[in-house]
């Protein structure tokens, strides 16, 4: 987003970090910084290291090490397949293991995105550096390919290299007239198994100039080579962090106080006693822990011991977070993003305005929070779901009296999470029972425990406005968001001591507003002038990233409106969308594309067809809905998704990431919501989340267009459209707008 | 009494009788295959089979369930060779893997009572709760392991657990055979 709105207050930040000031600590430390870390990837036995990514077995192995965690993303596929094309190797002798932390694994990209006003806003040698520094691994916003591919395709393709090389001395003929092939390098007739030359290999030096593969038959990137996670997930192999089973480890569940200034007041220890298998109670000001031989008996525990909480400081409840929002909208916001002259334009004109709410959602991963966590000798070990390895080793030494390189975390599969495991709660929960009960301990979060201490996707209000001119065209645009500021939330909770990031927030010409709160509201639209503001509100309840972050609402209202300008234009909505798309022709293409392959009837009353689009994380997708109101609930007939996301390294990877990205939108669209009561999430458990089943699916057809473009993100992309496109289809159902998300929640707003 | 059998397996479990069958398989026996999501019945990723039918574990306890034949994910196949297993990891249906062996053992337990299950049979049998967003391929998924149970289909077989060096060896060229057993004898 413009430039030129950090330099409102005549001191350029960026100018501030290099030149002086404020920031010239910053820029020393980074100078002096090393900029070489070596690997800390080790061999078993057999096995050879090639730097940070690669080892070969003797027995002809390959194993990558990936640094993203595995969420049901496919990553620990994806990522292998890169380096193992670039290689030559055969899929069957491919393995992963996950990359221990280290600085050559940090993710500079999803650190921008994630905490953008902090560290977005950084040059980007800057950024790289300071994620390095800081050893910043972290899986999130659609970064892992995007991010990653350029690194393991080089890594792959000097281990290539480095085997030719070996087999070359070994025949005594040019490596470059050698190739490899189903893990073999060949040459003529001749064949060596990589396993053969690892050893060798490892002591040739690297070419200065490998080449990437070029375009051609044989790779495996492009094709949809199986999961290498899915043998272990049928047959109930695949460990997750709840799985771990150490010895004499005990089991912990716990119950936290309500959200806000709130401490312990009384606890009923002496009840837990009457529980078989419960060992210890664990008290702490804001939650009580009780550890048993089982799971189950040390949750019955905390029913017992009724925990009370004292909450100072204002109620939170739905109408206050609705106050909070309504008060920050009609208040001061921060133009976040800006073209032409909207004032100009909007001056004694006709506006057509319409308001949009969406309410705070819930992650709802089925694998609840865990950790397990071992103190002894004075090391912790964790085992975590975590997409923030680093931050979750530097919050639970910090709790647990350590330094940071005592502590190890061994990254699980997570069980879903959706944005939930970025947070480092349980991790640091853990580590304190740990320490406090000297024993290995799991905890696990109960569902309630879960629906009552997530950190929400933020609920968020908006007021769209548009002057429309005389041919239909929109002439002028403006959105303002009121919502809580959830990157800066983010940044001083996952990055609380992190230097670089209070210092940048805190610099001078800094304002109210966070881009990442209205991300995903600058329309796509050809429009001349436009505006975006965000109106910081205090809402009073934690939140935190979700699955497309604020790209989730603030395509719901961008795409609501065009779809209501639309009409009030008298121009069909596909039409309308095309005729401003002349300079995003993906994005058109995808529009023309789901209205032929779905049929569009040009959203006419009594269709039950609505469309949308949306572009972000370079990824361009159109969805058409078919919905209509069957007995007071919305029924999702059929969604049809249209998708260009640049080359595909594992289609089919790809096309599990919009089947789930279409279902997620459409239970965020329909539930997985909660409203507020007396500092109290009301959503106890999934029977208040209103979660799609294997019954509620709508017909789905999707079409990946073929595409030369690099490789966008896929985790998010299907998420945000499908919600808009939903609305749109239940006007065109039943002649209301709805405008609010859920959908049918509080019907008595919606018109 | 919480006497019953697990996966072929007579077990007594010095447990309080009223904890939930999840509970007792997880914390243990270490069957940690049995998932916990909710505990209120509504997920079903501790789905397992007693006696023939799929039941969610947290909703049984132990003491209720004396005498009968509990089996688990780990208990189903040993090598991931029921059509189901065979189904899901042709069809590649799994994302994160959690919900999974809950939805297998419900998949199983229905593929034994209807050999062609038609879609609606199948989506009252799988009540499952799945946040990745399977379902999309789900039906058909159970639909092709009704197929592979009836005969009617084959697929690659799965990766089979366990599978050797030399075993690997004989199907895939670029593997060695020999070279851990030869590490080993060197130490």
């Amino acid at each position: 987003m413009a430039d030129g709105e950090k330099r409102q207050g005549g001191i350029d930040r960026r100018t501030l970090l290099i030149g002086g000031g404020a920031g010239i600590g910053l820029v020393v430390a980074y100078a002096v910084w090393p900029r070489q870390y070596s690997s800390n990837l080790t061999a078993a036995k057999g096995e050879t290291v090639f730097g940070a990514w690669i080892k070969i077995a003797d027995n002809g192995e390959v194993t990558i090490a990936v640094p993203q965690a595995e969420l049901g993303q496919g990553v620990y596929t994806a990522l292998p397949q890169i380096a193992a094309d670039e290689m030559g190797a055969d899929w069957r002798t491919v393995a992963v293991q996950p990359a221990p932390l280290n600085a050559l694994y940090a993710n500079a990209m999803a650190a921008g995105i994630l905490f953008r006003d902090a560290l977005g806003d950084l040059p980007q040698g800057l950024q790289q550096s300071h994620a390095e520094r800081t050893a910043l691994m972290l899986t999130a916003g659609s970064t892992s390919v995007r991010a990653f591919e350029g690194e393991l395709r080089r890594a792959g393709a000097g281990v290539r290299a480095l085997l030719c090389k070996a087999a070359a001395r070994r025949w005594g003929v040019d490596w470059r007239s050698c190739g490899t092939a189903d893990g073999f390098v060949v040459h003529g007739e001749d064949r060596l198994r990589f396993a053969e030359l690892a050893e060798a290999a490892a002591n040739e030096d690297l070419p200065s100039d490998v080449a990437l593969r070029q375009a051609g038959s044989e790779r495996l990137s492009g094709t949809s080579v199986p999961r290498l996670d899915t043998p272990a997930k049928v047959d109930g192999s695949a460990n997750f962090a709840g799985d771990i089973r150490l010895p004499g480890m005990m089991f912990a569940a716990i119950r936290q106080g309500p959200v806000g200034d709130t401490r312990l007041i009384a606890a009923n220890r002496e009840a837990a006693d009457a529980i078989a298998g419960v060992r210890h109670v664990v008290t702490n000001p804001r939650w009580v822990a009780a550890v048993a031989n089982n799971w189950w008996a040390a949750n019955r525990a905390l029913d017992a011991i009724a925990p009370r909480f004292e909450t100072r400081g204002a109620i939170v409840d739905s109408d206050s977070i609705d106050a909070a929002l309504g008060t920050a909208l009609d208040g001061e916001g921060q133009r976040i993003a800006k073209a032409g002259d909207l004032a100009q334009i909007f001056s004694g004109a006709d506006i057509v305005a319409a308001q949009y709410e969406v309410g705070l959602a819930l992650h709802a991963a089925i694998e609840p929070m865990t950790a397990t966590a071992h103190l002894e000798g004075g090391r912790l070990s964790l085992w975590l779901p975590t997409q923030a390895p680093g931050l979750a080793r530097a919050a639970a030494a910090e709790v647990a009296g350590l330094a940071e390189d005592s502590v190890t975390v061994h990254t699980m599969l997570a069980g879903g999470s959706f944005g939930a495991k970025l947070e480092t709660l349980a991790a640091q929960q853990a580590a304190l029972l740990a320490k406090e009960v000297g024993k290995p301990i799991q905890l696990t979060w109960s569902r309630s425990e879960d629906c009552l201490h997530d950190r929400y996707r933020p609920a968020a209000r908006a007021r769209l406005s548009a002057r429309l001119a005389k041919n239909g065209e929109i002439a002028g645009w403006l959105t303002k968001i009121a919502a809580p500021s959830v990157g800066h939330e983010l940044t001083r909770r996952l990055l609380g001591g992190d230097p670089a990031a209070s210092l940048s927030l805190s610099l001078p010409g800094k304002g109210v507003g966070d881009p990442q709160a209205v991300q995903g509201a600058q329309p796509i639209y050809a429009i001349p002038n436009y505006a975006v503001d965000h109106h910081p509100a205090e809402i009073g309840v934690p939140v935190g990233e979700w699955r497309s972050g604020a790209h989730s609402y603030s395509c719901f209202f961008t795409e609501s409106f065009i779809d209501e300008l639309a009409h009030v234009a008298g121009i069909e909505a596909h039409s309308f969308r095309i005729s401003m798309l002349g300079g995003q022709p993906r994005l058109a293409r995808c529009l023309s594309t789901v209205a032929s392959l779905g049929g569009w009837q040009g959203g006419v009353p009594g269709s039950g067809q609505g469309i949308a689009c949306h572009a972000f994380r370079d990824s361009y997708i159109a969805v058409l809905a078919e919905a209509g109101l069957s007995a007071g609930k919305v029924k999702v007939a059929r969604l049809v998704a249209a998708v260009d996301c640049g080359r595909q390294i594992n289609p089919d990877l790809v096309r599990q990431q919009v089947e789930g990205g279409l279902v997620f939108g459409m239970a965020a669209a329909i539930g997985c919501s909660t409203g507020f009561t007396e500092n109290l999430a009301d959503a106890r458990g999934f029977r208040d989340l209103d979660l799609p089943r294997l019954a509620d699916m709508p017909e789905i057809t999707i079409e990946l267009i073929a595409s030369d473009a690099d490789p966008g993100g896929v985790g998010e992309i299907a998420v945000p459209p499908v919600a808009p496109a939903i609305a749109n289809a239940l006007q065109a159902a039943t002649g209301v707008r709805y405008r609010r998300l859920p959908l049918l929640s509080r019907m008595q707003d919606s018109e | 009494m919480t006497r019953f059998t697990v996966n072929n397996q007579p077990v007594a479990y010095d447990m309080d009788p009223e904890t939930p069958l999840l509970w007792a398989l997880r914390d243990a026996s270490n069957l940690t295959g049995t998932k916990y999501g909710c505990g209120t019945g509504e997920c079903g990723a501790c789905t397992v089979d007693i006696d023939g039918k799929a039941v969610r574990s947290c909703q049984v306890t132990i003491g209720a369930i004396e005498g009968t034949f509990v089996t688990t994910i780990e208990g189903l196949s040993r090598d991931r060779s029921h059509p189901v297993q065979q189904a899901l990891i042709a069809s590649n249906v799994s994302q994160c893997g959690y919900c999974i062996p809950g939805i297998v053992m419900a998949a199983s337990a229905l593929l034994r009572e209807k050999h062609d299950p038609g879609e609606t049979e199948i989506a009252e049998a799988i009540s499952n709760l799945c946040r990745c967003g399977i379902y999309p391929r789900l039906t058909d998924a159970i639909r092709r392991a009704a197929r592979i149970a009836r005969g009617d289909e084959r697929v690659e077989p799965p990766p089979r657990p366990g599978t050797d060096e030399s075993g690997a060896a004989r199907s895939v060229p670029a593997m060695r055979a020999g070279q851990r057993e030869d590490v080993d004898k060197a130490d």
